[in-house]
């Protein structure tokens, strides 16, 4: 269970400040998918860093199953982000050198998973989200877009975090391929009973999650 | 591509490092080896004496004897020397006058006057420290090998001499045989061979008998003073010159010892500075191409934060890639180091003014030369020549001053791993603190 209150982050620049995040308050159950949607500059990236953990917010709570994280110093977040938290990104971000297994891995190291369990639930994961054993050992640059994300999935979900972050995980895919993304992410989180948020600007991708957010210039707001 | 041309500039700035230690280390052996064995002497002879051209009062024994109390004296060599004319010895010399000696001769010196005709002398030296060069350095020779019988003691009073091969084979004369020189006979126990027709013609006998022979107790003509070490010389010169007063000359080795070996002296600082800087040079280079990899991988290292990797990780990762690139210029530059090490150790000598023209030592030319009759003194021991010009020059080792031998041993090798060592950790550290600058926040809003 997420559980957001009086959010709050400005960013100083040259030019004034930037209220980024203005009061931002919202719930989300476990296995839950919640899409946010908002256009560019609206703040919705920054809420997403707040959330995974990024960055620290300027006031505000984050309570995830009864934990606050609002105030963990650097190493806390670093520590609770590679436990805790999944990241699934527009651009797949997978390392290059690295197979697909290898991808999935690297998270189960960060997040201290034992050694001998590692290569199982890579395995393991990779079938969830409907990659063979003949990919897995294929690097990023041999995967078409589709499956690189798979793997990207396939990485945020391998330690089982309690929280999903996925910003614009649709952009850089076809439509079709973009549906089934969604659709996976909501099977995943079903599976593992994590909260999944989305953040896009496609209103057909938002339509498929359980409730829509909207963020304009830092505001969040419910849209029933 | 880019980590090839990376270890190959790795491995010409640590090929550069390796042949300037290896330069370094073969001059300042040489340098060493030069000091060792010709820089630790201070030379000894009456006022204005210059072999059988100068003049000059004996100088006394016990004077000399009390500069072995002098601090940081080791040894105090003295000889005696006289130059016998035919009437005083049974001995013929084996060298033959020739143009040089009958110009001379004739020139005056010795006594000869007008149209006599010239015979060398026989040159008989009294000595404290048989075998120990007394007739080498500025006689022409080197430092006496017994080829036959013995030698006698430094304080023997004998009848007794070592006598140079040529002198011998002239003469007929083996161990055990005997001889006349001032009205005494003399026995010879030893025959030597010095190197040159020069040395090779003289005769060795104990200090004290040619003293008591020659009617000149307590007379030295020559001594020669060992100093401990080569930092010495300069101050063990002063004690003596001032112990010494008006009545010797004293010179050291140390100041033509110093200005021989000075292009050695700037090939070494040279290298030094080169050595220092093609480190550096390294370890920049290594320091730019890690800051270029961690900059072009900024998004990388944002998603591996993202993911909850600690900066030690993602750090150690970088760590082994430049260090990977470190171990593989180190062996590269290594083995091509010391595949150039000895050109550049010649090229340097060579562009420092070092001269590898041949001399080989001995008496040059002077005008005046050798004159027969009378007594004379023998010229300092040690060894330069005087050449003619009033400053002392190398004789025996300036043709080997600049041939240097180079080689590497375990220290160049652990220079090696130590200089990888560094410039690594030069490396690395410019990445270690350029990844914890990185936010991933702001890397991944610039999607």
């Amino acid at each position: 269970m997420l559980k957001v209150e009086n959010l709050d982050k400005t960013f100083r620049t040259g030019a004034g400040d930037v209220h980024a995040v203005r009061d931002v308050s919202f719930e989300a159950k476990d296995g839950e998918l919640v899409a946010i949607i908002g256009a560019s500059g609206s703040g919705k990236s920054t809420l997403l860093s707040l959330l995974g953990l990024l960055d620290a917010p300027d006031k505000g709570s984050i309570d995830l199953d009864g934990i606050e994280l609002a105030n963990l110093d650097s190493p806390g977040r670093t520590q609770f982000r590679s436990r805790q938290v999944g990241f699934v990104f527009q651009q797949f971000n997978l390392i290059p050198n690295l197979s697909a297994r290898e991808n999935v891995k690297l998270a189960l190291e960060f997040a201290h998973w034992p050694k001998n369990d590692r290569d199982a639930r890579a395995h393991e994961m990779l079938n969830l989200v409907g990659l063979d054993a003949s990919k897995a050992d294929r690097r990023p640059a041999k995967l078409s877009g589709g499956e690189q994300q798979r793997v990207a999935i396939a990485r945020a979900f391998a330690a089982q975090p309690q929280l999903i972050l996925a910003d614009e995980p649709t952009g850089s895919l076809d439509k079709a391929t973009g549906q089934k993304i969604v659709e996976l992410l909501r099977e995943v989180a079903n599976t593992q009973k994590a909260t999944v948020l989305v953040v896009t600007h496609d209103e057909k991708i938002a339509k498929k999650a359980d409730r829509r957010l909207e963020i304009d210039d830092g505001i969040l707001k419910e849209i029933t | 591509m880019r980590t090839v041309g990376v270890v190959v500039i790795l491995a010409v700035a640590i090929a550069l490092s390796i042949s300037m230690l290896i330069a370094r280390d073969a001059v300042t052996n040489k340098i060493n080896t030069v000091k060792a064995s010709t820089g630790t002497t201070v030379s000894v002879s009456p006022k204005g004496f210059f072999g059988f051209n100068g003049g000059g009062t004996p100088l006394s024994m016990t004077t000399i004897d009390a500069l072995l109390n002098l601090p940081n004296v080791t040894a105090v060599q003295e000889s005696f020397s006289e130059e016998l004319s035919s009437s005083k010895t049974s001995l013929t010399s084996p060298t033959p006058a020739g143009q040089l000696g009958s110009q001379f001769g004739n020139g005056g010196g010795f006594g000869a006057s007008g149209s006599t005709t010239f015979v060398i002398p026989v040159r008989v030296i009294g000595t404290n420290s048989p075998g120990n060069a007394v007739v080498g350095g500025a006689n022409g020779g080197g430092t006496e090998k017994l080829t036959s019988g013995v030698a006698f003691s430094p304080t023997s009073t004998a009848d007794v001499a070592i006598v140079g091969s040529t002198l011998a084979a002239k003469n007929n004369l083996k161990v055990g045989s005997t001889f006349t020189a001032w009205n005494t006979k003399i026995t010879v126990v030893g025959i030597f061979n010095a190197g040159s027709t020069f040395t090779d013609a003289s005769v060795l006998m104990p200090l004290a008998t040619v003293q008591k022979l020659a009617d000149a107790p307590n007379e030295v003509t020559s001594a020669t003073i060992i100093v401990n070490t080569i930092g010495n010389v300069s101050s063990v010169d002063t004690a003596v010159t001032k112990a010494l007063g008006s009545s010797a000359d004293v010179t050291s080795t140390q100041a033509t010892t110093e200005a021989a070996l000075s292009p050695l002296n700037s090939v070494k600082t040279i290298s030094t500075y080169t050595l220092i800087g093609s480190v550096i040079g390294a370890a920049i280079i290594l320091l730019l191409s890690m800051l270029m990899i961690v900059r072009e991988r900024r998004r990388e290292v944002g998603v591996l934060k993202a993911l909850g990797a600690p900066n030690r990780s993602i750090n150690s990762q970088f760590i082994a890639e430049s260090t990977t690139f470190t171990i593989l210029g180190a062996i590269v530059g290594f083995v091509v180091g010391i595949a150039i090490s000895s050109p550049i150790t010649s090229a340097l000598v060579s562009a420092s003014g070092g001269s590898t023209s041949s001399n080989t030592g001995g008496f040059v030319r002077r005008a005046g030369g050798f004159a027969p009759g009378g007594s004379g003194f023998s010229p300092p021991t040690g060894a330069f020549a005087n050449r003619g010009s009033g400053a002392f020059h190398f004789g025996g080792f300036s043709n080997t001053i600049t041939q240097i031998h180079t080689s590497a041993g375990w220290s160049t090798l652990f220079f090696a791993l130590i200089a990888a060592v560094v410039i690594a950790a030069l490396g690395s550290t410019v990445a270690a603190a350029t990844i914890v600058r990185i936010r991933p926040a702001e890397v991944l809003r610039s999607e």
